[in-house]
């Protein structure tokens, strides 16, 4: 039937999606106002080239790239696992409300409402605060059934709107300070954020492969998982608490980005082998279209900027449609 | 192969399981017998697959305790747990595209260790699970193109790879057109007399007696009989557990109870 084994298939799907990764890496130092031949990427990332080249590449593309690549893969990491641990490809943190609620937090601290506390930190404490609370209106079903969709769906709805207030009630120029973050930019990231998302996303992605063969587990039903020794509650906290991490923490840098967590993690199913948690196939997409996406937004109207966010909803959207009226489509049961 | 010496010990102890409060199974007291097999049997909501389920760790006890080799088998690490006792569940839905060989695999997992390869021991257990449930041609067919009684042999197939002492079924043939009961119940003995100790939830009476040596009978949660099926089961216990009217005759092929001119109470 097929002429690869399974585990070549993961395999393929995995070194696929990193080329893919590195294309669009590649492209986004190479292309825009000033373009920089390829050899010359390498000269300036070895030590050398010309002093424009070199301004170019690491002062302006590179860190954003970066940024780009660590949120995608953010992004992509907590939607593949909520969406394992909920059972639900619709349980993204996107949909949850986690980004809207990480971003009325975040936005609280850059206009400044008194509360003098990094974006990073407030971000993490409403992504934390918007997740303990759909947890607690899902009732006794948890993370499992429509419950807990619907609860997320009226926390990031709230939540978007406090963000808009805030940014109505205060000064032109401290809204246009925080506009980014309501649409998701890699426009206005800060550099500790990203170095925290770094670090997060390098805890994030140890624990999301620790707890792999448990989350593969739970694609059948509770007593089955039960049955192969997995600890239900132990794994779903800690998976809830990954996903938590990596969507704040990636909210701080870029803002609510959408799309990423729904999309990446589909492409990664699609590509991989039926009955695997696409964990590494899914940070590898979800950074390879976050990157690319940028790169579209940065081009597609020059010298004016799309955001990142606006560019991903854009291209996101019909690939959903496509996934959804596909016959005999596994990646959206 | 096990002998009933080594088996671990599956116990109930004033055991008591609720749904939301309620409670279906009241202080029930249990020991299964090793190296048999056991037929719960009953009528609808009598309580038969919580008890199975509450066995195998899956519905956590209101009262009282399940003991696995005397211990409280809650707290037991549950992957040590997983390698002695293994359950196959009704709702057994697996996801799209796995294949036969893909959800045997999953049976070895309570055996490897972390971040622990495929061995050849893991190969060699799943293909002989695949030859015990007669699997072999269809390893590498998805299951949502097999039949049910093909499906139903697939995840009893990664029980087998579990390689566990004990093998608790829930209804295992429910569903299943009358070859495909009789293939799955052949598989089921075939175990027992390799040395596992089954229990099964079963809905047909008839069925119960043939393929099991041991029979629990339950209304309302409570134990009424248990026993060898042809000693405990007469007309009395059939009219107490489902309000009918019966004789028992001898299966003459079987030696095992059949029931006869069934009809309503009046």
């Amino acid at each position: 039937m097929t002429l690869l084994t399974a585990r070549q298939r993961n395999a393929s799907a995995n070194l696929g999606l990193a080329l893919a990764l590195m294309a669009a890496v590649t492209a986004s130092l190479a292309l825009g106002t000033v373009a920089v031949p390829p050899e010359a990427i390498l000269d300036v990332l070895a030590g050398g080239g010309d002093t424009i080249h070199q301004f170019v590449i690491r002062e302006l593309r590179l860190p954003r790239v970066l940024a780009g690549a660590l949120t995608g893969a953010a992004f992509a990491l907590a939607g593949c696992m909520m969406q394992t641990v909920a059972r639900n490809r619709l349980a993204t943190p996107g949909i949850i409300g986690i980004d809207n609620a990480a971003t009325a937090f975040a936005v609280a601290s850059v206009v400044g409402t008194g509360i003098a506390v990094a974006p990073s930190a407030m971000a993490l404490t409403g992504a934390a605060a918007a997740t303990a609370l759909a947890f607690g209106l899902a009732g006794a079903n948890g993370t499992r059934g429509y419950r807990f969709i619907i609860a997320g769906l009226g926390i990031g709805a709230i939540a978007g709107a406090v963000t808009q207030v805030m940014l109505s009630r205060v000064a032109i120029d401290a809204a246009n300070a925080a506009f980014p973050w309501t649409v998701g930019s890699l426009n206005a990231r800060s550099e500790t954020a990203v170095q925290v998302l770094a670090i997060g996303l390098a805890i994030g992605y140890g624990l999301a492969i620790a707890l792999g063969p448990a989350l593969t587990t739970l694609q059948f039903s509770d007593p089955v998982a039960i049955n192969l020794g997995t600890r239900l509650k132990r794994t779903r906290a800690l998976s809830l608490a990954c996903a938590v991490l990596l969507t704040g923490l990636a909210v701080a840098v870029a803002g609510p980005v959408g799309m990423v967590a729904l999309l990446a993690p589909e492409l990664a199913r699609a590509l991989g082998r039926a009955g695997k948690v696409p964990l590494t196939a899914s940070a590898l997409a979800g950074a390879a279209f976050m990157v690319a996406a940028d790169l579209v937004g940065r081009l597609a109207l020059a010298p004016l900027e799309l955001p990142v966010g606006l560019v991903t909803a854009i291209a996101g959207s019909p690939y959903l449609i496509w996934i959804l009226v596909k016959p005999s489509s596994r990646s959206l049961s | 192969m096990t002998n009933a010496d080594s088996t671990p010990k599956l116990e109930a102890r004033g055991l008591t399981l609720a749904h939301r409060h309620t409670p279906v199974i009241d202080q029930l007291d249990l020991t299964l017998p090793p190296g048999q097999v056991t037929a719960i049997v009953g009528p609808n909501g009598c309580g038969k697959s919580t008890l199975l389920n509450g066995l195998a760790r899956v519905h956590a006890p209101a009262g009282g305790a399940v003991l696995l080799d005397g211990g409280d088998i809650h707290s037991q690490p549950s992957r040590e747990v997983a390698r002695k006792l293994a359950l196959l569940p009704q709702d057994n839905s697996a996801p799209e595209g796995l294949t036969v060989t893909d959800l045997i695999r999953f049976g070895r997992q309570p055996h490897q260790g972390w971040l622990q390869r495929w061995t050849n021991d893991d190969q060699t257990v799943l293909e002989q699970a695949l030859a015990a449930a007669d699997l072999a041609p269809l390893a590498d067919r998805p299951l949502d193109t097999l039949s049910g009684g093909q499906r139903q042999r697939a995840w009893i197939a990664m029980s087998i790879a579990q390689q566990t002492p004990l093998l608790l079924l829930d209804e295992p043939t429910s569903a299943l057109d009358l070859g495909h009961q009789i293939e799955v119940f052949e598989l089921i003995r075939q175990l027992a007399r390799q040395g596992k100790t089954v229990v099964m939830v079963v809905h047909d009476l008839v069925s119960a007696c043939r393929y099991a040596n041991h029979l629990i009978a339950m209304t309302d949660g409570t134990i009424q009989a248990q026993g060898a099926p042809g000693e405990i089961l007469d007309r009395s216990l059939i009219h107490r557990l489902y309000g009918v009217h019966c004789d028992v005759i001898q299966d003459p092929a079987s030696g095992t109870p059949v029931l006869v001119n069934l009809r309503k109470a009046p």
